[in-house]
């Protein structure tokens, strides 16, 4: 089945790049055929009127983000793309094989790292490298964790390349990584916009996500008690994954906890209740490293609680994820994800890795200075697409700009090929018609010490305005559901 | 529960509260008004701003108090902080810190009728009158109870969202009495015409004109109509079953048999109740309705406090 003028793919064409739904005859990949033959005998009015449906129902939900850039910070919808993302399984198990490699050498080098350090003895990777980054925590070094879990949660960026048409790995994420609540509400939105197209395609359920990263909560408490109190910590309702945090709370049972509602108290943690204070056994924290405790980290916050890494240094609390992990998702380090993957599991890394420059090596620095309009830059310690320039559209002083940056701080910047993302075809509104656009993936993982769990797909970004590349929602971002389909295609 | 959780479910019923009663106050004297001989602004509109107790900052806005500014200074002004945009902007901001202990349906159904409220226009409206407005709001807090009722667990958490609602229409009632009383009764002897049309839209105010005539069988006076919003057992805005609804919910927070209290918000919310048990109308208005009323008012101040302080503040812990 191939492209002609159809209903909504009227004017459609497969454009340079990778598309994830058209060979580049412009025929639908066998996965996608069902869809295709769906939508193309859709009225576009139709399909307007599911996606209004869509987009109220996120609206009711308050299912929004926050932005900050105007100054006031103002509530805006996550926009969502009607179009899902369809992989088979076969490709998936690909994927889901190389992140879990990747989740376990990352945390093999975290309990490395602030333990016996052998990887710098064997001088594998610079000490200084490693002493260096941003998030590096020296109150790390030699404290034990439970069960040497480092990296309960992570979201690991993938884009696929449309060169190869190979995923590659853009970023690690394996802090307090976000956007899990909108695979979850996606799907759910998505299976009542469009009951019958899940009638007709075995897409893997994603639901479990909540339980299964409870189970492993449970698992870090240091009370045998049944009743371990679980909570999960929020730096509160302006933090713009705020959602997600009541979200999750909510979906697992927990309790939802600011910094003020706990205390510490002979170096154990408790919260206050109605009744007193209660015990806390468990932190799912997603308040930064830099403000969880002002006696420890920074000494002026006041979303953390004081006297909580002395608890947790007594073993009496258990953190997920554990402070000090930023070091191993540093964008320099992220070079040498490579090198980790065989020096602690012996194996070649299954998925590929961003072709990637260190400014701090002078080598690569004079190459990166010489080509900045065709290299994207960006900042080591940075996430959400904040301190990046994206030579080929950047401006002239912009360009320059950066590269006085770049000189009076080499090891804060990395620079990269441009990678030509695949493109998903995707609902233009203002058009009313659907055309290209570019995606990534970033899929959640849950280590439990024994083995990672990845829910079915994650999260596909999209960049809804045409040609760009930037997919964060804090960048005009919008997002899809992601299909993994069972058995072969 | 955490006490931050009690604390925003105790607020979120009482700011729904406030915006219901303000809408109701608003859009009765509204209408009660059109159909009456002229006066002037003042004699109109001065007792609702009284009885939401903003006179001064009304003045820092306004010159006179015209329909057109006392509908938009109550139901709109965001600088007024018991506006009705205000009152649920707040609601839904504390419901937003507790999304994930309330249930979604109401989330869902407070987030819905903020958005709603959000697309009136206040110019549009304020020149159509308060009717269409304030009817969203008293519909919309209706069934945010109706909700609330039938999807939240009846744990600690439904009974801080009871003491709220209870606690703030007490109040109220008890503020509408008092000021329409002494408006009412000073409009009597001046000798202008005291017709029962005032004391209807008190009773319709508070959803009780029906009630009041299967309770009395008789025309509307003044005495009965007080005694029917400060007395009576059944009626759910009279202060006396108001405070009963309080003394339940406490009782239950802390589990506490009849006959007992737990602390001091339980015993002195029991010595406002014997009171209003066993006193007679008569009396009160023999003693003086108004001393009463700012009695019982500021007694319902104390006991928010003391609730505060007993479930919601860690005196000494930071």
């Amino acid at each position: 089945m191939c492209l002609s003028d159809r209903g909504l793919f009227s004017g459609y064409t497969a454009g340079p790049f990778y598309d994830e739904m058209f060979s580049a005859q412009g025929c639908a990949r066998s996965h996608y055929a069902r869809l295709f033959e769906k939508l193309g005998v859709m009225a576009p009015t139709q399909f307007e009127d599911r996606r209004k449906h869509a987009d109220l129902s996120f609206l009711l939900q308050g299912i929004t983000f926050t932005v900050y850039s105007d100054g006031r910070g103002t509530e805006r919808l996550f926009p969502f793309d009607l179009i899902p993302r369809i992989l088979p399984q076969s490709e998936w198990a690909r994927i889901e094989s190389g992140l879990s490699q990747r989740v376990v050498a990352l945390n093999l080098f975290l309990q490395d790292v602030y333990g016996k350090q052998l990887i710098l003895r064997d001088r594998k990777i610079p000490p200084s490298l490693v002493y260096s980054c941003r998030h590096f925590r020296r109150e790390m070094i030699g404290l034990e964790v439970p069960h040497g879990i480092y990296t309960h949660v992570c979201g690991i960026d993938l884009v696929r390349d449309s060169g190869t048409g190979e995923f590659l790995v853009l970023e690690d994420n394996v802090r307090t990584p976000s956007g899990i609540s909108y695979v979850l509400e996606n799907r759910l939105v998505m299976t009542r916009t469009f009951p019958e197209a899940f009638q007709e395609h075995e897409v893997l359920p994603v639901n479990h996500y909540p339980a299964e990263l409870s189970r492993i909560l449970r698992t870090l408490s240091p009370r045998t008690d049944p009743d371990a109190q679980i909570v999960l910590l929020t730096p509160g309702i302006h933090n713009s994954a705020y959602f997600e945090h009541s979200f999750l709370a909510q979906q697992m049972g927990i309790e939802l906890v600011e910094g003020r509602d706990l205390i510490v108290d002979g170096v154990v943690v408790y919260m206050k209740t109605i009744y007193g204070l209660k015990r806390v056994d468990v932190i799912y924290r997603r308040v930064d490293d830099d403000f969880l405790d002002p006696l420890c980290f920074r000494s002026d916050s006041m979303l953390g609680v004081p006297g909580l890494m002395g608890a947790y240094r007594a073993g009496n609390v258990a953190l997920a994820n554990t402070p000090g992990n930023g070091v191993a998702d540093d964008k320099a380090i992220y070079a040498y994800v490579p090198t980790l993957i065989q020096y602690y599991l012996g194996e070649e890394p299954i998925l590929r890795s961003v072709e990637t420059y260190l400014c701090d090596r002078s080598d690569h620095l004079s190459h990166v200075l010489s080509n900045l309009p065709s290299l994207v830059v960006k900042s080591v310690g940075e996430s959400g697409g904040y301190g990046m320039l994206m030579g080929p559209s950047a401006a002239h002083a912009e360009i320059e700009a950066f590269r006085e940056k770049i000189l009076a701080d080499p090891r804060n910047f990395i620079a990269q090929p441009i990678v030509p993302l695949s493109v998903v075809p995707s609902y233009d509104s203002a058009a009313q018609c659907l055309a290209g656009r570019h995606v990534d993936l970033r899929p959640y993982c849950l280590y439990d010490g024994q083995k990672v769990t990845i829910v079915p797909g994650g999260l596909t970004r999209v960049a809804l305005e045409a040609g760009s590349l930037v997919v964060n929602s804090s960048q005009g971002g919008g997002s899809k559901d992601t299909w993994i389909l069972r058995g072969e295609c | 529960m955490l006490s931050r959780i009690a604390d925003s479910l105790f607020w979120l019923a009482r700011y729904i509260g406030r915006a219901e009663d303000t809408a109701r106050i608003l859009d009765v004297t509204f209408h009660t008004l059109l159909e009456q001989a002229p006066q002037p602004h003042g004699v109109r509109w001065e007792p609702i701003l009284s009885m939401a107790g903003e006179e001064t900052l009304f003045r820092q806005f306004y010159t006179e108090p015209t329909a057109h500014n006392v509908f938009e200074f109550l139901a709109f002004n965001p600088d007024n902080p018991s506006s009705i945009m205000q009152c649920i902007t707040k609601a839904r901001e504390n419901a937003r810190t507790i999304r994930d202990r309330i249930s979604r349906e109401m989330w869902e159904d407070l987030n819905s009728l903020y958005l709603t409220l959000g697309r009136f226009d206040p110019q549009e409206e304020t020149a159509a009158g308060p009717h269409r407005f304030c009817g969203r709001v008293i519909f919309g807090s209706h069934r945010f109870h109706g909700v609330s009722d039938a999807t939240l667990p009846h744990d600690e958490g439904w009974d801080f969202l009871r003491v709220g609602w209870a606690l703030e229409r007490a109040e109220m009632t008890a503020r509408l009495v008092d000021v329409q009383y002494r408006n009412l009764l000073a409009l009597t002897s001046v000798g202008s015409t005291p017709d029962n049309h005032q004391w209807m839209a008190v009773l319709k105010s508070v959803g009780a004109y029906e009630a009041y005539h299967r309770q009395y069988h008789s025309p509307i006076e003044p005495a009965r109509v007080a005694e029917m919003l400060i007395l009576n057992p059944q009626h759910p805005r009279s202060i006396r079953f108001c405070v009963t609804e309080m003394q339940t919910s406490l009782r239950a927070i802390s589990n506490t048999a009849a006959g007992s209290y737990a602390n001091e918000a339980e015993r002195l919310t029991g010595k406002v109740l014997e009171r209003l048990r066993y006193s007679r109308i008569d009396e009160i208005l023999d003693d003086g309705l108004h001393a009463y009323l700012t009695g019982l008012i500021h007694q319902f101040n104390t006991i928010g406090e003391v609730i505060a302080r007993t479930y919601f503040y860690y005196a000494g812990v930071a």
